[in-house]
């Protein structure tokens, strides 16, 4: 599927501009560009090694020069991108940044390309601070009894989708592996206090049982319900935790509600997440087969970079990069 | 008149919304002409829904020949019970109808506020079930083409919107809401529901900078700048409480219609037991957006009293309630 199916759509759904959109066809976005960029580096690295094992392994459909073109106009893409703040916004030519920062910045640097940039992307998300737990809000909670409307801890920030709002399980998640992945020797000072603060408010914002959802664990006294794609972002976040209860908890979560998942997207990032922490998963290629007959992905492209990846090996985004 | 869009980074320029003057301007009740909204049994989702709409539709004089037709129902979880989401089978039966009536296409659209996974819940939802292979038929709003629009209203902080190039170029846009109580806003209705057009791609999931600028406000502001050109409510089983997720099912046997968004939500709002200028967005958008009142509000079918089903309200809101006398 991935020679026939996920690599070809990537390919052919590039822009001219370089960069792609979120559907096939559509405007070129950061997240969509980031994300086919790491995928399809993880298919050259993959088929690189098949090579060198002279494993007969063939990839029909593309060949090394074509992947290594849609890398140069991919990156070029999004270097222009970048906002002189060194955030990235949603689209080229918006004037302010936000989430997608993390994944431009981690693609930029599984390219290897410009660390000054990357450097810039990291510094813009360590300065870039979620509002709700600023002095005077928080003792405005406390005045406006927030704590009975919801249970979180306010000091505890990650990071928001947008500037200017409330931090979040999924871009908090996104920025921590960015930070994970990439060496420390490229991390702002403040990083590794941001990170902490970070960790910290995930494991606030789970679910009571396990998993999370957006960031809501309790609104008026209802446990919140978890979902698929903040839990799987929070437990990528929180690798190093494996061991840790509510980690695990949390992954016996994901575990149960797995074959459920019926949105294409959902099921590779679960997929992942279930090998990375070495539980079991159903082989994955036959669901994400029945899910592209239903609907061809909807023309998702995050969908179908995120669908590459699980289907290659364990992606190095993942594990943090040791530098001399 | 050209709808009034400034090209952010759009790629061509827009067709525009080929609105109705009525529907195109904000207009103060005073100057408006009655509202019309319908009120019809249903008493399950396994009745001939498209009948039922194809009958009501009819008594609305909607000109849709040949042009695009949007339906936003209200998507917004995976949910098996069919206690959160528009239930498919009317999504699917005014599909049907509107197709029926002459339209050139009719998109299903949404834009979920929490969940990324669009796909998931259409799934979950079985939408494929009732209008076959979704691939055409249906546009995730958080994943479409932007462009960037001054809001009409300036009620919240924001003075401009990333809206999406679909709903933008659909000729006429009906949304199609759950009846819900909402532990924000105190109801979501047709209104609320097109929060659900802000795509996620430029304001993430949830599109908290809206919930920063100011909810009601930015509701006002989202409907001023793309107003609904009809409304189709979803209240065969609705949900009271703690809404919009966590509430109980609350069967009500009902649909509602009608081609003023806000004399729809007054209408649901009365059905609900509650009184519509005690909601502040609504208040607000009675204001310009629409009829609040009952006395320009012409009623089709059953009569609001005849239907009333008093909805359980989280206690914050039993000052919207009938029955709760104003302090």
């Amino acid at each position: 599927m991935l020679e026939r199916v996920s690599v070809p759509f990537l390919l052919g759904a590039q822009n001219a501009d370089g960069g792609w959109g979120y559907r096939n066809g559509g405007q070129s976005a950061v997240e969509p560009t980031s994300w086919v960029l790491l995928a399809l580096k993880e298919v050259e690295e993959s088929k690189s090694r098949d090579i060198e094992k002279s494993r007969t392994v063939q990839l029909l459909n593309f060949s090394t020069p074509q992947l290594l073109n849609a890398f140069e106009a991919g990156v070029r893409w999004l270097r222009e991108s970048q906002l002189s703040n060194g955030s990235w916004p949603s689209f080229a030519g918006q004037p302010r940044g936000c989430w997608v920062t993390a994944a431009a910045s981690l693609a930029l640097y599984t390219h290897r390309d410009s660390p000054d940039r990357v450097a810039h992307g990291l510094q813009w998300l360590v300065d870039t601070w979620p509002v709700e737990g600023r002095l005077w809000r928080r003792i405005g909670a406390k005045l406006l009894r927030h704590d009975r409307v919801v249970r979180m801890d306010l000091s505890l920030r990650g990071w928001s989708w947008t500037p200017g709002t409330a931090s979040w399980v999924e871009p908090t998640a996104c920025a921590l592996i960015a930070f994970h992945h990439i060496p420390q020797q490229m991390h702002p000072s403040g990083a590794v206090r941001r990170r902490q603060l970070a960790e910290r408010m995930l494991y606030d914002r789970m679910c009571p049982g396990g998993g999370w959802n957006s960031g809501n664990p309790l609104v008026y006294g209802a446990a919140g319900v978890p979902r698929i794609g903040p839990t799987v972002w929070a437990l990528l976040a929180l690798q190093e935790h494996r061991d840790r209860a509510e980690t695990r908890c949390s992954l016996d979560w994901l575990g149960q509600a797995y074959s459920q998942i019926q949105g294409p997207g959902s099921l590779a990032l679960a997929h992942l997440c279930l090998r990375l922490y070495n539980c079991p998963a159903p082989a994955l290629e036959p669901s994400l087969a029945a899910l592209n007959s239903n609907n061809q992905f909807l023309g998702d492209t995050l969908a179908a970079a995120w669908a590459a990846m699980a289907l290659g090996g364990m992606p190095r985004w993942l594990s943090p990069e040791i530098r001399n | 008149m050209p709808y009034p869009v400034q090209l952010g980074t759009a790629s061509r320029p827009p067709t525009g919304r080929k609105m109705s003057a009525h529907n195109n301007s904000l207009i103060p009740s005073f100057n408006r002409p009655p509202s019309c909204v319908a009120i019809r049994r249903a008493p399950n989702y396994q009745v001939d829904l498209a009948a039922l709409l194809d009958e009501t539709l009819h008594e609305f004089d909607l000109k849709v020949q040949g042009i695009t037709v949007l339906l936003k129902p209200n998507f917004v979880e995976p949910d098996p019970q069919g206690v959160i989401n528009t239930h498919p089978a009317l999504v699917a039966a005014a599909r049907e109808c509107f197709l029926r009536m002459g339209a050139r296409s009719v998109i299903v659209a949404e834009g979920p506020g929490h969940e990324r996974d669009t796909e998931g819940i259409l799934e979950t939802n079985r939408l494929r079930h009732y209008l076959g292979p979704l691939a055409g038929k249906f546009v995730d709003l958080n994943l479409d083409d932007v462009r960037l629009v001054p809001t009409r209203t300036r009620a919240s902080s924001v003075k401009e919107l990333y809206l999406p190039r679909t709903v933008l170029e659909a000729d006429f846009v009906v949304s199609m809401p759950k009846l819900k109580t909402h532990h924000w806003a105190g109801v979501t209705l047709s209104l609320k529901n097109m929060f659900g057009i802000v795509p996620g791609n430029c304001y993430g999931w949830p599109k908290n900078a809206l919930h920063w600028a100011g909810l009601t406000q930015s509701i006002l502001d989202i409907n001023s700048t793309v107003r609904p050109d009809f409304a189709i409510v979803d209240g065969i089983i609705g949900m009271e409480g703690n809404g919009p997720l966590q509430g109980d099912a609350k069967p009500c046997g009902l649909l509602v219609a009608g081609n003023d968004p806000v004399a729809v939500d007054a209408t649901c709002a009365r059905i609900m037991g509650l009184v519509p200028d005690r909601i502040d967005y609504l208040a607000r958008a009675g204001l310009l957006l629409g009829h609040l009142k009952g006395e320009n509000i012409r009623q089709l079918g059953e009569a609001p009293e005849s239907v009333r089903t008093s909805f359980a309200v989280l206690d914050k809101f039993k000052r919207l309630k009938s029955e709760h006398a104003h302090s």
